[in-house]
């Protein structure tokens, strides 16, 4: 897309949208997937989300009924979110389905990349396996110029050209890895692994940095946790079939309050020491057995065994808890690892 | 000079660092019982000997996720002195002021005896009333008191001038002899041995007379 300096809305002081008594001044922008306006308050915009899909920088293209307010209803909510874990984001309310209300931003000329998991254009520019678990995770800059099909750029070049200053390139870096955290935190209650995602940044007069643009399975790859499904638009970029099924989905999961109801877990627990540090109840159980005469016995190494039953709506839920139990108390990184059986009882 | 001795439920040398604190220096000590969120006003605290939570689980580690930790976490951070005593010393490397973990004796015994410590560094608070490389006699007794740290690590301590005391004939099968190791900026201090048990001749030595001591005048020095 071409670089947009700013893209903004106005609103009246208490902005309530109601079509087209809606202060939407003048259309400054429409991209393949938003229509931007201007307002009557030079700080705001509106963002109307489009049913249109696209894909391979919009060679490939769809219209999708409901796909606007699906993508709208979803960045809402994870901007939200993140707002109220203290990222400033452009989000300032939603309008309606289809339009949100956003602060206007001088929009930097970059495309931040975070990557959990290893697929898409990494593994066909570096020719690695697709699904490997990026830890840390990957973080990627690419720069906003559709005639060059958005081409990755490193710190280096963004530096000689200007794309953005050093301050604002770590900024960028450090609030992708929070909004990171954040968001996987967040999907992964829900059944949704966050395998990679786009944001964009823009800055107010002060020089303030905003997480900007939108967050929905249009700039994100969703799948699920267990099946692996693929639940965003990668679907119409593949032709999978069930694009909208995908988004509705998401929409679903994030939208309706966590269930509640709970079920019983059983967690099976092994802890066992690291290869290597040294283990002297399993020394002193090998000697007692060859001194009863079991000189087959190579080695022994004793660990621990902890049967923990826990309430909880999942099974992703009930996961996610025993491994923070192993984290903050049950195991020690230093010398222990640890696996876990899980099942519902 | 104020002392605050943490009490854990399975604590039993308490009173010990407490008498020998009064003893050599004539320190203001409040027990502190682990509950509490917050620490009274203090110039050193103290994480003492013991069977905090009977062992369970792993030496130290259930005592260094009680609530007063976070306060001690916190005073350590702002440069407060903080003594970790054989179970203390546990407590401290679980809770992550200190490096390293302490696995069971490689004898596979427990092990209660006078034993030959080598003061390594003298460049602490701890410490300085010490002559470097003096050998001293601090009794031991403990069953978890091997002290383990991955090679990198290890040698980054070493080199790092972190190891305070070592032991002259390694009882126990301890990583590069290691008794005692002080944090990077030698404030934090976590020992095997118990220089509070020889402060007195009635009861077999006064070689830990000069780390209370020492403690002491440090603090002086820095109110000064």
């Amino acid at each position: 897309m071409t670089f947009l300096p700013f893209y903004g809305i106005n609103v009246s002081e208490n902005p309530t949208y109601e079509g087209d008594d809606m202060n939407k001044i003048k259309l400054v922008y429409e991209g393949k997937a938003k229509k931007v306006y201007e307002t009557d308050d030079p700080t705001l915009a509106i963002f109307e989300y489009k049913d249109s899909l696209t894909a391979f920088n919009a060679q490939k293209k769809d219209t999708m009924q409901g796909k606007g307010r699906l993508t709208n209803l979803i960045s809402a909510t994870f901007l939200k979110l993140l707002q109220d874990k203290g990222i400033p984001t452009h989000f300032v309310k939603l309008l309606d389905d289809n339009h949100q209300l956003v602060k206007r931003l001088k929009i930097i000329p970059l495309e931040v990349v975070v990557r959990n998991t290893s697929t898409g254009s990494l593994c066909k520019r570096l020719g690695v396996e697709e699904g490997l678990d990026l830890v840390p995770p990957l973080v990627e800059f690419y720069l906003k110029n559709d005639e060059l099909g958005d081409p990755l750029v490193t710190e280096d070049h963004i530096r000689a050209f200007c794309f953005a200053s050093k301050p604002q390139v770590e900024k960028m870096k450090e609030l992708s890895l929070k909004v990171n955290d954040i968001l996987s935190k967040y999907l992964y209650e829900r059944g949704i692994k966050l395998v990679d995602f786009k944001l964009e940044f823009g800055t107010d007069e002060e020089g303030n940095i905003y997480v900007a643009d939108e967050i929905s399975p249009d700039t994100c790859r969703f799948w699920d946790l267990s099946s692996k499904e693929r639940l965003d638009k990668d679907r119409f970029r593949k032709d999978l079939g069930n694009v909208l099924e995908a988004y509705e989905e998401i929409w679903r999961r994030i939208s309706q309050p966590k269930t509640t109801t709970q079920k019983r877990y059983e967690a099976r627990l092994f802890i066992y020491l690291k290869e290597g540090v040294l283990d002297t109840q399993g020394k002193t159980v090998l000697s007692s057995l060859h001194s009863l005469n079991y000189p087959e016995v190579q080695d022994v190494r004793v660990g621990k065994y902890l049967k923990i039953t826990l309430n909880s709506p999942s099974h992703q839920e009930a996961e996610f808890k025993v491994k923070k139990m192993c984290e903050d108390l049950l195991v020690n990184d230093l010398i222990e690892e640890y696996a876990f059986e899980l099942e519902e009882i | 000079m104020k002392v605050s001795v943490i009490v854990f439920p399975g604590s039993n040398c308490d009173l010990d660092v407490k008498w020998a604190f009064e003893v050599c220096c004539n320190a203001d000590v409040s027990m502190v019982w682990h509950t509490e969120k917050w620490l009274p006003e203090s110039d050193v605290v103290v994480l003492p000997g013991g069977f905090s939570y009977g062992d369970y689980l792993r030496s130290g580690a259930m005592a260094a996720k009680s609530p007063i930790m976070g306060s001690v976490v916190e005073f350590a951070g702002k440069g407060g002195l903080v003594l970790g005593i054989c179970n203390g010393f546990q407590i401290l490397t679980e809770a992550h002021l200190l490096p390293g973990v302490l696995l069971p004796n490689v004898s596979t015994k427990f092990i209660c005896r006078p034993c030959k410590i080598r003061i390594e560094q003298i460049d602490t608070p701890f410490t300085f009333l010490y002559k470097q490389g003096e050998v001293v006699n601090f009794p031991i007794a403990h069953h978890e008191g091997l002290f383990y740290l991955d090679d990198t690590s290890l040698a980054k301590l070493e080199e790092s001038g972190c190891v305070a005391l070592r032991y002259v004939n390694n009882p126990n099968g301890s990583l590069n002899a290691v008794a005692g190791i002080t944090n990077a900026s030698k404030n934090v201090l976590g020992l095997m041995p118990h220089p509070e048990r020889v402060v007195h001749p009635l009861v077999g030595g006064q070689d830990g007379v000069r780390f209370f001591k020492g403690i002491n005048e440090w603090v002086k020095e820095i109110r000064r």
